[in-house]
């Protein structure tokens, strides 16, 4: 068995998967259910002024009968008051001490209001903080929440006035409601951040109902944009923690979310520099006991590589993450059919002809049956083809030999070239 | 599509003036793809080079010709 125990910016859980800041985190009861259950920590319900909520919350996109394939809410920050809370956390943490437990918080941009919820949060018995600069609705009609969160100037200096008060580790947790999300992570360890975390929900309309022409969820006929998460996001997410783990100015570590539902989106963020992950959404509709095979899965995919610890994995990708202009331009993949797989469906032959290069030919074999063939010198290694595919390995994509032109030469390089040409 | 083709066509008609001595001395690169300058030192040719395996092509005679040292790199 390998040793799972991490450690976020001193913070340390025995296992890298903590519930996020959400409904599954909204009381005492549930995150000791969740601690029982096996989760290595929590980070408490985003605490502040108690606000109130509406009816409807929550909607989900179904897409070809996968339920939650994303999830979008309305919901605010914790509508209890901060004594219940912070009662509660100190009974958690009592009964669980190796656990981490994380006080989110969110309160106006004022230095006094942020010292305040620090000083009584901390003495609640917190492993650490995490500034809610993420929240897209609601909180920051109010200027808190990512009002906040995507002005650089504002995280950074929120982020010095809870450093100025702060006797544990402050977390930074960032909104992607941001064109390029390595800004406001580099404001955040400007301002003092002893970890990143990334990322809160993406403003979303999940639907209309086409019926009524209300929106999806309505609150008595009106709807107002939420945040989207859950399995959908996660290539946002991986790409926001992946951009700022190879960014030489956040030093930080990185704590990763955003469609984490099972150990391996956890592997894949981890890989990408996450030092561990945080989950809400495969929680809220799988419950607490996911975290069983996530820590199982996790397990056996180290002991199969042979790892013994987890924290081995941090980062290990990363240098394997550039920029589009450091690839290969001469790298060569091609498709190649397997015609004792397939099935004649025609569906990449339909893909290949009607939206990429046309080189899938239908041909007939030896006995007049139809099989599809890919004209390879043609084939430009899109990847479609087997994308489509319904049947795995009746299409694999395979490296092409080099020829004679072919030595690897990156687009920068070549521009590089033309650019010492003499007449430029 | 038969880009292959296109791109065949292209390099042949590179590969023919490099075989006679001649070498790349500029590339111009718009719409319409990339305009190649040839010379031998006494006279100059231009392809319009279109496919894009050309243009990766004609990108690694250059890079063969500054290893080389060939002009106009000299
Ligand atoms: C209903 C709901 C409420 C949430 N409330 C909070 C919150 O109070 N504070 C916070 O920082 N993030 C909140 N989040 C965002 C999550 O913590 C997390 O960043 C996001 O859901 C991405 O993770 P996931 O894809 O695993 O759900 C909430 C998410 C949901 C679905």
């Amino acid at each position: 068995m390998a040793d799972l125990t991490t450690s976020l910016a001193g913070i340390t859980s025995p296992n890298p998967f903590w519930l996020a800041s959400a409904p599954p985190t909204n009381s005492g009861y549930q995150v000791q259910r969740a601690f029982e259950a096996g989760w290595g920590g929590a980070v408490w319900k985003t605490m502040g002024d108690p606000i109130l909520n509406v009816s409807s919350r929550f909607a989900s996109t179904t897409f070809n009968g996968q339920r939650v394939a994303g999830f979008n809410n309305i919901e605010l920050i914790t509508d209890r008051s901060l004594e219940a809370n912070l009662r509660e956390i100190e009974e958690t943490k009592r009964k669980f001490p190796d656990r981490a437990i994380i006080g989110s918080i969110m309160v106006e941009p004022q230095q006094e209001k942020w010292h305040e919820i620090v000083k009584k949060v901390e003495a609640a018995g917190v492993d650490g903080l995490e500034l809610n600069f993420g929240c897209p609705h609601g909180m920051a009609e109010r200027g808190m929440g990512s009002a906040s969160g995507q002005v650089p100037e504002l995280v950074e200096k929120q982020t010095s006035w809870v450093k100025e008060a702060a006797q544990t580790p402050v977390i930074v947790k960032l909104t992607p409601n941001i064109t390029d999300i390595t800004f406001t992570a580099q404001a955040a360890v400007q301002g003092g951040a002893d970890a990143v975390s990334m990322i809160n929900t993406i403003n979303s309309l999940a639907g209309v109902d086409l019926d009524t022409w209300n929106t999806i969820p309505n609150v008595a006929g009106k709807g107002a944009h939420g945040g989207y998460c859950g399995p959908a996001v996660k290539p946002i997410a991986l790409n926001m923690v992946s951009e700022s783990a190879r960014h030489p100015e956040i030093s930080v570590p990185i704590s990763g979310m955003g469609g984490v539902s099972s150990w391996k989106e956890a592997v894949e963020f981890m890989l990408m520099g996450a030092s561990n992950v945080q989950v809400c959404t495969a929680a809220m509709h799988h419950g607490f006991r996911i975290v069983e095979d996530m820590i199982d899965g996790l397990n056996n995919y180290l002991d199969e590589k042979q790892i013994y610890s987890v924290n081995q994995l941090i980062g290990q990708s990363v240098p394997k993450f550039s920029d589009w202009g450091e690839l290969d331009l001469n790298y060569r993949v091609v498709a190649r059919i397997n015609n004792d797989a397939c099935i004649n469906c025609n569906k990449c032959h339909i893909a290949c002809e009607d939206t990429s290069h046309q080189c899938i030919d239908m041909h007939k074999d030896d006995q007049g049956n139809d099989i599809l063939q890919v004209r390879e010198e043609d084939c430009v290694g899109c990847n479609l083809c087997s994308i489509v595919c319904p049947v795995d390995g009746a299409i694999d994509m395979v490296e092409a030999p080099r020829q004679t032109g072919d030595e690897p030469m990156t687009w920068n390089e070549r521009q590089s070239l033309l650019s010492l040409m003499p007449a430029k | 599509m038969h880009e292959h083709k296109e791109f065949l066509e292209e390099k042949e008609q590179i590969d023919r003036l490099i075989n006679n001595g001649f070498f790349i001395t500029d590339v111009t690169e718009n719409l319409e793809g990339a305009f190649v300058q040839f010379s031998n030192g006494a006279d100059t040719e231009q392809l319009h080079i279109q496919s894009a395996s050309a243009r990766k092509y004609f990108s690694f005679l250059l890079k063969k010709q500054k290893e080389d040292t060939i002009s106009p790199f000299t």
